[in-house]
């Protein structure tokens, strides 16, 4: 175990996190805003695998990257003006219920659409081979998901602290009827957050269809880990979410090297110790 | 506080007489069905009593049947403990196990008492899965039932086996009752309702909670040890988030905080269940497509929504009655 091991498991882990957060920003601001638990989070991420694998196979890898987020947004907008925006008034518990039963309805759709059997997806040509990276070889790919991940996040950080928008966001998120009364239009802002969150959530199923394999439970894998990510991170916060995503993805990998044991509980644990200690996660939006 | 109305105790003896009838003139598939609803009710009855009159929604329910499966196999199998005696002390340890969960959760509300539970739920099913002395993904096999040849029963014959398994529902439903009604479950309700007030009463609130989701976890142990008894054999899939997820459902689709609901909820699901899946294999976007529909149509399940209507009734006949004077007093009790 020298140091190019040690190297090769961080970029593994930080390779998790990245796909992680791409999941989570989505799921965690579409909380924070409009105080609604979106379950079906998971699906969209699997739809956005099915769209790029589909499309990938018809048009090559960048037309499977490019146009499967606006499709799975376009799902995104179907599902908000059919039933999500007439249970914004709703309890949270009427919200997960009709989102788990989205969950069931879509793994079931893309079963019909697709079958039962996964699909391949390859990697673009010219991110197929390994390079040479920190003195290890590691594939091109997952580098280019790091990448992406940290593009993401900056310029989400640049929108959210620095721009109108991300102002309006932010007061949304701190208290929407002081942001209402102040001229801004939440609802609208709800909407346009909502079709980001569906985008990104598409980005990261395309992203990660030939890392993984595409099938139809896969919305209901990363599920759970998105769902650590944004409780342990805190709803609602974009520092949240990346600090969430990493711990998830450098406690698992590394919890799979050192202790194999207990890898699996050693995340459930940590989740049922920040509850306990920080019920709100490490760095909630509001204060 | 639970009360029984007349539609209750009508539902009850219907669902009871309809179990029986079953028992005794099914054959052997039908029998087995009966077993899985009966079992189902039973868990589903513990989660009504924390979900639906103490606002606690769990999502470990399923992973607390695992404990009780799991407790019950290795303690009978493994540790030679005889059969009545490892169903006792695996209902026991459940309950432990769940008093604990309660408590550690119980300062959480809303959407991070379900996020709580789910870890809790998951981390139990990752020690199953993980663990050597568990069997891991093979599971445990050679589960005996327990011995009745004394009184002349031989639960190995499925009929006995259902009727068994009635009583302990039967069992379970009046344990339920006269936990609710209690002083614990009028407390129960009454921290729902305001817990600052029960606390400005000098009500210890987070021992109400782990108190009443112990009880809970016990009957879910039941369950868990009846499920095992039932297939012989348990696998760490028992103890995945989506049984806890679909007992949640067939809660909800039976009327949450009714008790009789769940029931009716229960027999619904698995009958609808084996009906689909006879028909086609997409059965979850069945069920899937019914959960949204029912949330939809905010009534409180079908046993929620035919209580309604009875009420309504009711009200309608007092009104006509006393002319339409006093009527908007007596309310259905729903």
């Amino acid at each position: 175990m020298d140091l190019g091991f040690w190297t090769l498991q961080a970029l593994n882990a930080l390779q998790l996190s990245m796909l992680l957060f791409l999941l989570s920003i989505g799921l965690t601001v579409i909380f924070g805003l409009m105080h609604f638990v979106n379950l079906a989070h998971g699906s969209l991420y699997a739809l956005g695998a099915y769209f790029g694998a589909s499309l990938a196979a018809t048009g090559g890898y960048w037309t499977g990257f490019f146009l499967a987020p606006v499709a799975v947004m376009a799902v995104g907008l179907v599902l908000y003006t059919l039933l999500i925006r007439r249970m914004r008034k709703s309890g949270p518990m009427a919200q997960v219920l009709v989102t788990f039963g989205l969950i069931f309805a879509l793994l079931d759709l893309t079963r019909i659409v697709w079958g039962d059997l996964g699909l391949p997806m390859n990697a673009p040509e010219i991110l197929s081979g390994r390079v040479a990276f920190l003195g290890v070889e590691y594939p091109a790919y997952r580098l280019f998901v790091v990448a992406l991940g940290l593009g993401v996040f900056a310029a989400l950080a640049y929108v959210l602290s620095r721009t109108q928008i991300g102002a309006m966001i932010r007061a949304g998120v701190d208290n929407d009827a002081m942001a209402a009364c102040l001229g801004i239009n939440v609802e609208r802002l709800f909407f346009i957050v909502f079709c980001v969150g569906c985008a990104l959530a598409g980005l990261a199923g395309t992203v990660a269809a030939p890392l993984l394999s595409v099938t139809p439970d896969m919305g209901l894998h990363i599920l759970i880990p998105t769902l650590i990510v944004i409780v342990v991170g805190g709803l609602g916060s974009l520092k949240g979410a990346i600090a969430g995503s990493l711990i998830y993805g450098f406690v698992q990998t590394f919890g799979a090297v050192l202790a194999p044991q207990l890898a699996s509980m050693l995340i459930y644990g940590f989740l049922a110790a920040v509850l306990v200690i920080k019920p709100a996660g490490l760095f909630p939006a509001k204060g | 506080m639970f009360r029984h109305n007349t539609l209750r105790y009508g539902a009850l003896v219907l669902l009871a007489a309809g179990a029986v009838a079953h028992a005794v003139t099914a054959g052997y598939f039908g029998l087995e069905i009966l077993t899985e609803i009966l079992i189902l009710a039973i868990l589903v009855l513990a989660l009504d009593i924390v979900a639906g009159f103490g606002g606690m929604v769990s999502l470990c329910h399923g992973a607390l049947m695992g404990v009780g499966a799991y407790a019950f196999a290795l303690l009978s199998t493994k540790a030679g403990i005889s059969v009545p005696l490892s169903m006792v002390a695996a209902v026991a340890i459940t309950g432990a196990g769940a008093w604990v969960v309660g408590a550690v959760c119980a300062r959480s509300h809303g959407i991070y008492f379900i996020m709580a539970t789910l870890a809790f739920g998951q981390m139990a099913y990752s020690y199953v899965f993980e663990a050597p002395v568990f069997g891991g993904d093979d599971g445990l096999g050679g589960i005996s039932r327990p011995d009745l040849s004394l009184v002349g029963i031989d639960l190995d014959d499925s009929r006995s086996f259902a009727l068994f398994c009635l009583a302990a529902l039967t069992l379970v439903y009046g344990a339920a009752v006269i936990t609710l009604r209690s002083g614990l479950g009028r407390s129960l309700s009454g921290v729902m309702h305001n817990a600052q007030r029960m606390r400005a009463l000098g009500l210890t609130v987070w021992r109400v909670k782990a108190d009443i989701f112990g009880v809970s976890g016990m009957i879910a142990g039941l369950a868990g040890v009846l499920a095992a008894q039932h297939s012989m054999y348990i696998s760490p899939g028992l103890l995945n988030w989506t049984v806890s997820g679909e007992a949640l459902v067939v809660v909800i689709l039976g009327g949450l905080g009714t008790l009789v609901g769940p029931l009716v909820g229960a027999a619904a699901f698995v009958v609808l269940k084996h009906e689909v899946s006879a028909l086609t294999s997409y059965w979850h976007l069945v069920v899937g497509s019914i959960l949204i529909a029912v949330v939809l149509s905010r009534a409180n399940g079908i046993f929620g929504w035919v209580e309604a209507r009875w009420g309504a009734k009711l009200d309608r006949r007092l009104a006509d009655s006393t002319r339409g004077t006093e009527a908007q007093e007596v309310t259905g009790d729903a």
